[in-house]
């Protein structure tokens, strides 16, 4: 524990506002840019910046990975308080499968809207989206 | 016991899959196997429904890991007669569009698998018992909706697609938010759990939350600032898909909204907002759709008005509301999937979809213009059809919650619709035709499809009473919130024990 450069809250908080920080520039690159792909960057980064702070949600400072090894075990009995104490400082492991899912989602998501820009770009030739309205915006 | 809910997931997704294998051994299966599969969940549904009605709400736990730590499905009343619905409306639209795409074998395979796979996340959002699967199953939702708005390549489907995908992904990353918010909070993720300890979050977060939830979900339901999209993947998708939109995905985004308000969270002031809210989606919706030249617009419009009028029911919020909301969808599911249906085969050889050009056409599709004016006659709610019971029932709950506001609004928007519809109909049965149009004839199993929901408008019209029963028992469901938290929870209970 010499490392003990950070109070625990300052880390925490530094990953809260960098999760809301890409969350802001995805949403203005998904808004206000003018370009099909820069709007689909802007999601893509959108999604980062949520699992970000999913992720953090789970965060625990100096946590280990949850698993119940052998070597943690050792030869505790495995009762409620054992489990209990030896889970302490074990990161939460839902953020992380939720995180999983959600960014097969955001691959899924952004491969339609690239071939839906593809599409898009042999109709009208351009990527312009002011170029493109024969539907009103 | 015929079967589980689980199967109504499992089964869709794995024959999806399972239709590309097949179409190489065998092409004509690609069709039948859709239908097939409906057809069973359909016997499945109402095999279970007649089972909740006996013993009360069915809990299936998945993989073991029972409530509130794995994902369960709860078959309710109210969720059961949703499920129901959907099958039964895919199942139809299944038979309607048989023969689609009849020529190009790749084509079909590529709308069956995504009917199929829409079908399934909307059947999944509404069984789901656990918020983040209820995201996925959103997800599976809109990406199969995405794609099949896209379909056809010579339109400006690609446009209402990308229009569509822009503001459906954005919503779910709020919905996103507001599961992240949830479980920073309260560090659960099952629905009964979080119903049963709301309490225990900061009221900001609460808000915050609530407000990230009715954003995601506003987007599918068709709230007002969020339909931006509606009229031209309407307009720009199939004629069944468009069905499929008003009839099994708008129901789903619904239902998940009206979840999330009345059972996960009850924060005060909710239901004077949904009142709001609905009630400026229905008017600016139906003043929208008269100014409407195209056909297919005029309907997604329409469609937009209706939910409004669903939201403004439900945010009456007793028992008689919510009991008229549900008979609203119903009737809403129906009869718009019959006007879309029919509507569509009245412009088929149009690329614009003009109105005008429906002129006359009463001589030459006799049997499809004499269903389209049978919808249209029976959603602005002439006696003795089905629309006339729901709005009737809508008009009566809010007077007896004294609503006379809300009562004067929701009439003078009933004449606006009455012009709109009645202009069309106006204009196929007394118009002389135009020469340059080109009706086509219906195939038979479109007809049949038509005539089935023409058949459930007269027997709703004229025996309402063979499914208020349901309806009532599904709005009694989702008022017993503590009966629903009860009702999940305990499943876990004996599975500890």
């Amino acid at each position: 524990m010499e490392f003990k450069l950070f109070d625990l809250s300052i880390v925490e908080y530094a990953f809260f506002i960098t999760a809301v920080l890409i969350i802001l520039i995805g949403l203005y690159g998904a808004l206000v840019k003018k370009t099909l792909i820069k709007i689909v960057i802007g999601l893509s980064v959108l999604d980062a910046g949520i699992n970000l702070l999913l992720i953090s949600v789970g965060y625990v400072k100096s946590g280990t990975a949850p698993i119940f090894s052998p070597a943690l075990i050792k030869d505790m009995p495995l009762t409620l308080e054992n489990i209990k104490k030896l889970s302490e400082g074990m990161v939460d492991p839902v953020p992380q499968a939720l995180v999983l899912t959600a960014i097969v989602i955001g691959f899924g998501v952004t491969a339609v809207a690239l071939s839906l820009v593809i599409r898009l770009y042999r109709h009208h030739h351009t990527l312009n989206i002011d170029e493109i309205k024969n539907l009103k915006w | 016991m015929v079967g589980t809910p689980v199967l109504f997931i499992a089964i869709p997704l794995l024959a999806a899959f399972l239709i590309p294998l097949l179409g190489f051994v065998w092409k004509e299966s690609v069709r039948i196997l859709p239908g097939l599969v409906l057809l069973y969940l359909l016997y499945l549904a109402v095999n279970l429904m007649g089972q909740v009605a006996h013993s009360g709400t069915i809990v299936e736990v998945i993989a073991g890991w029972a409530p509130p730590w794995g994902i369960n499905l709860v078959f309710s009343p109210l969720t059961g007669l949703l499920t129901t619905l959907m099958i039964l409306m895919g199942f139809i639209i299944w038979i309607y569009s048989y023969r689609f795409k009849n020529i190009d074998f790749r084509e079909a395979v590529k709308y069956f698998i995504l009917l199929l796979m829409m079908i399934t996340g909307s059947v999944g959002i509404v069984l789901t018992g656990d918020i983040f699967n209820q995201f996925v199953f959103i997800e599976i939702t809109s990406i199969s909706a995405y794609a099949l708005t896209a379909f056809y390549k010579g339109r400006d489907s690609a446009e209402a697609s990308f229009k569509y995908l822009i503001i459906g992904s954005l919503s779910s990353m709020f919905l996103l938010l507001a599961i992240v918010l949830i479980y920073s909070q309260l560090g659960t993720l099952n629905m009964a759990d979080i119903a049963d300890k709301a309490h225990l979050m900061k009221p900001g977060f609460k808000i915050l939350a609530l407000i990230f939830f009715i954003t995601g979900l506003g987007i599918e339901a068709e709230i007002f600032p969020l339909n931006g999209w509606t009229p031209d993947a309407y307009a720009q998708a199939p004629g069944p898909v468009g069905a499929a939109f008003s009839g099994i995905v708008v129901k789903a985004g619904v239902y998940a909204m009206i979840r999330v308000i009345f059972t996960l969270f009850d924060v005060s002031g909710t239901h004077q907002f949904l009142i709001i809210i609905g009630m400026i989606t229905l008017i600016i919706a139906e003043m929208a759709a008269v100014k409407q030249d195209r056909l297919k617009r005029m309907l997604a419009y329409s469609s937009i008005g209706q939910m409004g009028l669903v939201i403004v029911a439900f945010g009456i919020g007793t028992e008689e509301g919510v009991f008229a909301a549900l008979f609203l969808m119903l009737n809403h599911a129906i009869i718009k999937s019959l006007l879309f249906l029919s509507g569509s085969y009245l412009v088929y050889n149009s690329t614009e979809k003009y109105i005008h050009e429906t002129d006359g056409l009463a001589k030459h599709l006799p049997i499809t213009s004499f269903l389209f004016a049978l919808g249209a006659i029976a959603i602005v709610g002439m006696p003795p059809f089905a629309g006339f019971w729901s709005k009737w029932s809508i008009l009566s709950a809010a007077a007896h919650s004294n609503m006379i506001l809300v009562i004067v609004l929701i009439l003078s928007v009933s004449i606006i619709e009455l012009v709109y519809y009645f202009r069309v109909v106006n204009r196929i049965y007394f118009f002389p035709k135009q020469k340059e149009v080109e009706p086509k004839r219906p195939t038979i199993n479109a007809l049949i499809a038509m005539s089935i929901l023409g058949i459930l408008i007269l027997v709703i019209g004229f025996y309402p009473d063979s499914v208020t029963g349901y309806l009532h028992s599904a709005s009694q469901s989702l008022l017993e919130k503590g009966k629903y938290i009860q009702d999940v929870l305990s499943t876990g209970q004996l599975f500890i024990q």
